[in-house]
């Protein structure tokens, strides 16, 4: 396990250098003039608009971190043929790849909250009281873009980190949209089709589960018992997308 | 010398064609009143995040759509689709519903005001203020004989939802009133006075006065089926009120 | 001190064999067609306790392929390695290091130390000694970024030294160094033997080769050409790149 942590810590140190923190400030300011511009168009309703696009930003932001940031972070090291130096220690594979995913998660972590951290400030300043559920909603993005990174992270094993990178996205995309899916298993009218769009939605993670943000903007009442379900579900796809990557980068040579 | 010249030059047109175009770009296009918008079906299967983050960016585009045609053309071919979208997508954003209604009595349109307005009751159904406007709107702008039942009507219901503020039930019941409803006129003025302060109770007073009979005798047995509105103490504070507390 | 005043067996099957290698093959796919190219085509080594080896051979001879798969970076198509020593006991150099430029010369010792999960005391205390043996406690606190070559050859070393390894697999060590920097290396190469450490190290530099190996083996095309000790190979030749160039153009 230390020696998991030792690469997670690494990389930690790694992508937090990277300038990652810049997305933060970039959000941040972002917020600041979004808030006197939609105070300006959105008649009264700014409060609403700010927390509703500003976690559309949060995940677009963290999404853009995860995706890129995941691509390389495997590559990079052979690319760079640190794997030598790693691999000739006592580093099993899969060690490595669940380290540098936590080692990543850790500075998401960082810069989806610290954006989190903003928009509730942000909001709280335009709407006169604290809206907590925001910060809930950020904690779930998280999640979602934990689900995106372990993913991204696999896809890297088999293929460049550009093409990784389009795949989390798409990944992202369609766990947003797992609803539609799953009407397509019950309305196609073709067995094909319909046997197609199970496997579909049973492979791509249900990330619109875990999200919060009509709740937060009132459209829908959120259910705490059921979202630590999905929660738990999330993290059980994790645990096997990382599986997955450590048996497929096992059988990789350098 | 002559080659970073020609690019400096190159730089300051290029610059300037696209500032001198995009800043004459609202005088050149004119807003178009006909603009597209999809139909809110397209979106009903996405997930609930997705439709509000539609909904609130077609809000902000249908705000600068009402205002600028407001100022411009008064014309409005898109403003019932656009608010139909808004509030399809997201049914308990309220101030849709509210401002859209009265944007489109400036669209000429209050058949479409009024059916939006019903469509956020349905949505929002414990919240008085849909009522209410639906009562105001059935009074100002219908064009129907029974408008002052119809809003009495909604007067009464917005007066039954919580929260609704004090002067709810007295428009309820001063509009039950005009309409010759004198039934339902006393048992909502008997309710006015039964929770109101002392402003709703001289009001209540005014106006029993006037429905009820002028003979004491009349008047109690008239007020007899308010009698369980009320508490006791009330009540006979009623009667003190209208002058039949002796009988 | 000379090769030749080293008290070294003539045949390395006597002593403890630190590293065994039979028959060893390795073929690669390449190319849109996975075209098969056979990189090792039966080498056969075998690596003494105690000694210092040098692999030999030309550019694609197939010298640091079989040091990578003797680390276990790649895998062996047939043929079989035999290492007496657990992943704990083994350090390795690989050509042209690069490292985690954004860390420093301390924390990338640091960092190597706790992959080998050496206690802190152990740790910190070895970081140090070998921060002198190299010679760069003054850029001990300076990013690697900032490193010369021969300072990340350097640091290279050391990394490869901070779990005070048995069998030390340097891949081409001398490369970049100037002549100071060689001599550097060239004894810690020598304090490595003394300790009885074993060394595998590749090189071009045939002069340091003869300096400080027991033994060579000189590879070409995937295969050991030639494989004994190095006053053996003077002895036939009287310079050992007279005797390399013979046993590659033969």
């Amino acid at each position: 396990m230390s020696r998991v942590f030792t690469i997670a810590l690494n990389t930690f140190k790694e992508t937090i250098r990277d300038r990652i923190l810049g997305v933060i400030v970039l959000f941040a300011l972002a917020m600041i003039v979004g808030s006197v511009w939609l105070g300006a168009i959105s008649l009264g309703q700014a409060g609403r608009m700010m927390q509703d696009f500003g976690l559309v930003a949060v995940t677009l932001f963290g999404l853009v971190v995860a995706v890129f940031v995941g691509a390389s972070l495997v590559r990079k090291e052979i690319d760079k043929r640190t794997v030598f130096v790693l691999f000739s220690k006592p580093l099993g594979r899969s060690e490595f790849i669940v380290g540098k995913f936590l080692g990543l998660c850790a500075t998401l972590f960082v810069v989806t909250m610290g954006m989190g951290v903003f928009l509730f400030l942000a909001v709280w300043y335009v709407g006169k009281s604290p809206a907590p559920d925001l910060l809930l909603a950020c904690l779930l993005i998280y999640v979602q873009l934990v689900v995106v990174v372990a993913v991204t992270v696999l896809f890297s094993t088999v293929t460049s980190p550009t093409l990784a990178s389009v795949l989390g996205v798409c990944v992202f995309i369609a766990g947003q949209l797992s609803s539609n899916v799953l009407s397509l298993t019950r309305l196609g009218h073709s067995p094909l089709v319909k046997a197609a769009s199970w496997v579909v939605f049973v492979a791509v993670p249900n990330l619109s589960a875990v999200d919060i943000k009509a709740a937060v903007v009132g459209e829908q009442v959120s259910r705490p018992a059921a979202l630590g379900l999905w929660v738990g579900y999330l993290a059980a796809y994790c645990v096997v997308v990382l599986l997955l990557a450590s048996f497929v980068f096992k059988r990789k040579e350098f | 010398m002559r080659r970073p010249l020609a690019l400096a030059a190159l730089l300051v047109v290029c610059a300037a064609a696209v500032l001198v175009y995009q800043s004459t770009r609202p005088q050149a296009s004119g807003a178009d009143a006909r603009i597209f918008v999809p139909s809110p079906r397209f979106y009903l299967d996405l997930s609930p995040s997705f439709r509000t983050s539609i909904a609130d960016a077609y809000w902000l585009q249908t705000i600068q759509y009402y205002g600028e045609h407001l100022r411009s053309d008064g014309r409005f071919d898109s403003l019932w689709p656009m608010l139909d979208l808004v509030t399809t997508l997201s049914p308990h954003f309220k101030q849709a519903y509210f401002t859209g209604a009265f944007a489109l009595i400036d669209a000429a349109r209050p058949d479409l005001s009024y059916g939006l307005l019903r469509r956020g009751f349905e949505a929002n159904p414990a919240d008085w203020h849909f009522p209410a406007y639906l009562g105001f709107f059935a009074y100002r702008f219908a064009n129907n004989k029974d408008k002052d039942r119809i809003a009495a009507r909604w007067y009464a219901k917005a007066a039954a939802l919580p929260g609704r503020p004090a002067y709810i039930p007295r428009l309820a019941a001063a509009l039950l009133t005009r309409s010759g409803a004198r039934d339902k006129a006393i048992a909502m003025w008997s309710g006015v006075y039964a929770e109101g302060d002392k402003y709703s109770r001289e009001k209540a007073v005014k106006a029993l006065s006037r429905l009820l009979a002028t003979d004491p005798q009349q008047r109690a047995k008239e007020l007899a089926s308010v009698q369980t509105m009320m508490s006791p103490e009330v009540f006979f504070q009623l009667l003190e009120d209208l002058g039949v507390g002796s009988v | 001190m000379s090769v030749l005043e080293w008290e070294v067996p003539m045949v390395a099957t006597e002593l403890p064999q630190a590293l065994t290698i039979r028959d060893l093959r390795k073929v690669v796919t390449t190319g849109f067609w996975a075209r098969r190219v056979e990189i090792l085509r039966g080498v056969d080594l075998t690596v003494a306790e105690g000694e210092v080896f040098g692999l030999l051979g030309p550019n694609g001879a197939g010298k640091t392929t079989t040091l990578k798969i003797v680390l276990g970076l790649m895998r062996p198509t047939s043929g079989t390695v035999g290492l007496t020593l657990p992943r704990e006991q083994i350090g390795y150099l690989p050509e042209n290091p690069y490292f985690y430029d954004y860390l420093t010369g301390e924390e990338f010792l640091r960092f190597s130390g706790r992959l080998f999960e050496l206690p802190a005391e152990v740790r910190e205390a070895r970081v140090r000694d070998l921060l002198n043996e190299v010679g760069l406690q003054e850029a001990a606190g300076v990013h690697l970024r900032k490193y010369s070559k021969g300072m990340l050859q350097r640091i290279g070393i050391a990394q490869a030294l901070v779990n005070d390894p048995s069998l030390v697999l340097l891949d081409e060590p001398m490369t970049g160094l100037d002549p100071i920097g060689r001599v550097e290396v060239k004894s810690i190469i020598e304090g490595l033997r003394r300790r009885g450490k074993t060394v595998l190290f590749n090189s071009h530099i045939l002069a340091d080769v003869a300096e400080l190996c027991t033994r060579i083996a000189i590879m070409k095309a995937g295969v050991v050409m030639w494989e004994g000790p190095v006053e053996t190979a003077l002895a036939q030749s009287g310079d050992l790149e007279r005797f390399f160039v013979q046993q590659v153009t033969a």
